[in-house]
């Protein structure tokens, strides 16, 4: 079975260590997304599960199986890559079955095998080519055909659609998730786009200087998350941050010269932390020209100085100032327009999901 | 155990080539340099003396001779086969016709030996039936052009043959060079109201700088090996007016029997390509990293 | 005005070129006419003038009896010598820096960039300061002068470049392909065979052209190594022009050095892109 369990896994180059210590618990079946910035050590862990860098520490199953010591061979693990690192001087068919080539499987088989994945992927036009006469898109799918091929226990994806087109990438995000409810195998998937994140996920592990940040499911994660790092990197435009005074277990901002309070919720945590200043964090959707069916006792009404609007097409996000701290708001393109005239305008803050934050560690209150 | 055995394997394969390196590169320098502290003649004797080698070695005049003409050698080889070399790239990148023929013409001499270099050349400058009989026929009959048999002389006959052989080599290497200049940047100066000739001036070689310094290594490299070219054209004569360090090193370790003295004169070149080289190495490797 | 400026820089960029053209030819041409012609049309001749006949005695004289020293058998047995000690050199060299090239690109460990630099250093290393310790190494092992002693001799100092040339090309393949070819299961030998050889025509060819002019060329080895039956053409064309009995024969002279020349210049004319690309790569690339 394609369960894979890593327990305490570190890996040093040197004396920089790049894990520290990653423990994943990831079911037979699942989705699981790598995501973090560039130098997180996500794509370092991949290959730690691939077998291609050597673990310095810990251990590491697939299935019931410790694959510690096994080489990638060994692992019955595919593996897509960024730059698709398909053989140059092999034909698209021969790329596809390569790897059963050279695992002694019998010739008819192999046959059979590359046709059906040719099929299954919509290549089979494609299958005497050689790789330099494909293009980026059908590049990807003879890539992902080459992992198919094999049926393995484990897919890995090292950002596979990094190199598309953003028309294209978008496409082949849904082809690779329904591909995945169709052959149900576990797939890790490494990319630095939170939106690939999000959209293909079952669960994400958010990952920052070699230690995983968050491990949940996208929902958790957008709106529960475990500290202001993943709040920030999950979430397209990103979340607002303001320092903030606590008074009366309420937030005190000050906007278009106006001091309002804003209500949150839990807090009695708040109140357990004995904090006098907090960081507010409130994703942009959650600031809106007033919307009246939508009054609830975490509704404040307040006004917004506009210092420049960026139209997006479904809405338009409108830049102004909290506490001297610059923050978005996401309006209606009608009122975004009105917003770009009248540089005060009337906003609804809705606080029911804002989450809190530390100050100096940034942890979650 | 086949799995330990699977992941020396690049280094088993290295391992010869490492071995072979460290003994038959590294360790016979420290053999050549051990023996040239030692008094060792027809065969090696390894009664060490300190530097009495080298003493004996610069005291020697057909030494210094061997140096001066090394120097007359390296300044005027370079020197030359990089501004006809530079010279013939920039023309032949001035998108001229029949360009791929003119480059075989001028690229040609380098891929024979300098045996046949030399060989070629000695009968071109004999005097008494080469050039010199050639303008004496056309009417200049007082012509003298004796180089080859001239004490003084002899030592340019060789910088013209290997600057026949080797030029083509520097214009191959500089028009690689200009092919690789951004042709932006060669309009961006032409905007900018620069000429033909500042452009190139200003511009382009510039940009050529590290063409330039691995040409002048790679023929600094060729002009203190050289021995086949002395060794065909000249043989080294008169006497041993056109002798180089190289062609003194082999005389003198295996027809003379003087191997701690040529062993030194060996270690002296070594010293010289080193001074060369390990600059150039270190500024290629810096600014790589950089 | 500017037109007739502009036609004048052409003519003079012509005229340049196809000076040097002549001047570059000019040796060529002269043994090749001096090779046809008899020892007297060559002294009353200068050395431009055409043949009065094609007479090829001088080219017979050449490869079958003109004197190399010792013997009189012309330079056809050491064209055979340097086949024997050209051929196997530049097999084995190849290969052996092929492999080499794949581990330092592909396969880096701990130290293999240590090794590569300093095999690179040994590139530049002149010669002589070998030239002494190999001579009894080789008397050592039994392999003084014979081909079998030269075969390794080029071998050993041909590996740094041939190493180099493979070990460029490899570094610009990326490693996702070793990878990839890991997880479907391939080997060590199975990746160099099946993904790497297929796509290395290219540096093949410029490594085999290279070594096959360095050792072709070679002088220094041949008349260091070499014994009165293994001497390469190069070390018997210096006998032949040097042995001065009954007179000079430089018409005989002119043909052994076309003789000798000849195997290099036609590798040259038939894949002259890759000569030239062998040379800048060996000579410029760190």
């Amino acid at each position: 079975m394609g369960a894979i369990n890593i327990q305490n896994l570190t890996k040093s180059y040197a004396d920089t260590q790049v894990l520290k210590g990653i423990n994943l618990d990831i079911n037979n079946g699942e989705f699981l997304i790598l995501v973090g910035p560039s130098g997180c050590g996500k794509s370092t862990l991949m290959n730690c599960i691939a077998g291609l860098e050597e673990i310095t520490s810990g251990d590491l199953f697939i299935g019931d199986d410790n694959v510690t010591e096994l080489s990638p061979a060994e692992r019955d693990i595919a593996m897509v890559f960024q730059s698709y690192a398909l053989y140059p001087t092999m034909s698209v068919a021969r790329n596809i079955s390569f790897g059963l080539e050279m695992r002694k499987y019998p010739k008819h088989e192999i046959e059979a095998t590359v046709q059906e994945v040719a099929k299954l992927l919509q290549i089979e036009h494609l299958l005497n080519r050689k790789p330099s006469q494909l293009s980026g898109g059908q590049r990807q799918r003879v890539a992902m055909g080459r992992a198919l091929a094999r049926s393995p226990r484990v897919f890995l994806f090292d950002e596979p659609l990094s190199n598309l087109d953003a028309k294209l990438r978008v496409e082949m995000r849904t082809e690779i998730k329904k591909l995945h409810k169709r052959l149900g195998t576990t797939i890790v998937y490494v990319t630095h786009d939170q939106v690939e994140a999000m959209t293909l996920a079952d669960r994400i592990a958010v990952m920052k200087d070699g230690v995983v940040q968050q491990f949940s499911s996208p929902y958790e994660i957008y709106n529960d998350p475990a500290n202001r790092f993943v709040a920030d990197f999950m979430g397209s435009p990103s979340m607002n941050f303001v320092d903030c005074v606590v008074f009366n277990d309420k937030l005190v901002i000050e906007s278009a010269g106006q001091r309002d309070e804003l209500p949150i919720p839990n807090s009695e945590a708040l109140q357990a932390s004995g904090l006098e200043n907090v960081i507010l964090g409130l994703r942009p959707e959650m600031i809106t020209e007033p919307k009246p069916y939508k009054e609830s006792t975490y509704i404040t009404h307040m006004q917004l100085a506009v210092q420049v609007t960026e139209p997006t097409g479904p809405d338009t996000l409108a830049f102004g100032e909290w506490n001297q701290q610059e923050i978005q708001a996401r309006l209606s393109p009608e009122i975004g327009v009105q917003a770009e005239n009248h540089s005060t305008i009337d906003i609804q803050v809705d606080t029911s999901k804002a989450v809190l934050f530390h100050p100096k560690s940034g942890e979650r209150i | 155990m086949l799995r330990y055995l699977e992941r020396s394997l690049p280094r088993l394969v290295l391992a010869p080539t490492a071995i072979a390196m460290f003994v038959c590169m590294y360790g016979f320098i420290a053999w050549t340099a051990g023996l040239s502290l030692t008094k060792s003649r027809m065969l090696p004797q390894w009664e060490f003396v300190g530097f009495d080698q080298y003493a004996r070695l610069f005291a020697n005049p057909r030494w210094h001779v061997a140096l001066d003409n090394l120097l007359i050698f390296i300044a005027l080889f370079i020197g030359i086969s990089l501004v006809l070399g530079l010279l013939l790239a920039i023309f032949l990148d001035r998108k001229v016709r029949a360009e791929g023929t003119l480059r075989t013409i001028y690229l040609y001499p380098m891929a024979i030996s300098f045996v046949v270099t030399g060989t070629a050349w000695k009968w071109i400058l004999n005097p008494g039936l080469g050039i010199e009989k050639l303008v004496r026929d056309m009417g200049f009959s007082n012509f003298e052009f004796r180089w080859l048999v001239e004490q003084d002389m002899a030592i340019y006959t060789i910088v013209i043959a290997a600057v026949w052989q080797s030029s083509g080599f520097v214009m191959a290497m500089f028009l690689a060079g200009l092919r690789g200049v951004d042709e932006s940047l060669i309009k961006a100066a032409q905007l900018d109201g620069a000429s033909v000739i500042q452009t190139y001036w200003h511009v382009i070689l510039p940009i050529m700088k590290p063409v330039f310094f691995g040409a002048v290594v790679i023929l600094s490299h060729i002009a203190i090996k050289s021995f086949d070219l002395v060794q065909a054209l000249t043989g080294g004569g008169p006497g041993y007016s056109s002798d180089l360090p190289a062609n003194f090193m082999y005389t003198f370790a295996f027809s003379r029997a003087q191997m701690g003295l040529g062993a030194a004169s060996a270690m002296v070149m070594l010293a010289g390509v080193l001074a060369i080289l390990v600059p150039y190495l270190y500024s290629e490797l810096r600014t790589k990293k950089v | 005005m500017t037109q007739s400026k502009q036609l004048m820089g052409r003519a003079f960029i012509y005229s340049l070129l196809l000076g040097f053209a002549i001047i570059y030819l000019a040796p060529l041409y002269v043994m090749l006419v001096t090779s046809f012609k008899d020892i007297e049309e060559i002294r009353t001749g200068n050395i431009l003038a055409l043949p009065n006949t094609l007479n090829f005695s001088a080219w017979s004289k050449a490869w079958s009896t003109a004197c190399t020293g010792g013997d009189c058998h012309g330079l056809a047995p050491y064209f055979w010598n340097s086949i024997r000690i050209v051929v196997p050199s530049l097999v084995i060299s190849t290969l052996i820096g092929a492999l080499n090239g794949y581990v330092l690109a592909q396969w880096q460990f701990k130290g293999s960039n240590f090794l590569f630099g300093a095999l690179l250093l040994g590139c530049f290393i002149p010669f002589q300061v070998i030239l002494l310790p190999m001579a009894k190494l080789l008397a050592w092992v039994g392999l003084a002068n014979t081909v079998p002693g030269l075969v390794s001799v080029h071998v050993i100092y041909g590996v740094a470049f041939t190493t180099l040339f493979f070990r460029n090309y490899y570094v610009a393949i990326p490693n996702e392909l070793v990878r990839a070819a890991r997880l479907d299961g391939a080997g060590f030998f199975a990746i160099f065979w099946h993904v790497f050889l297929p796509m290395s025509t290219p540096i093949f060819v410029v490594t085999v052209i290279w070594q096959f002019t360095q050792i072709w060329n070679d002088f220094l080895f041949g008349v260091v190594y070499s014994g009165p039956g293994t001497q390469p053409i190069t070390v018997a064309l210096n006998n032949l022009v040097n042995t001065s009995v009954g007179g000079k024969q430089y018409n005989v002279d002119m043909a052994a050095a076309i003789i000798a020349a000849l195997p290099t210049l036609v590798v040259y004319l038939l894949a002259g892109k890759y000569f030239v690309r062998g040379l800048t790569a060996g000579a410029v690339k760190g």
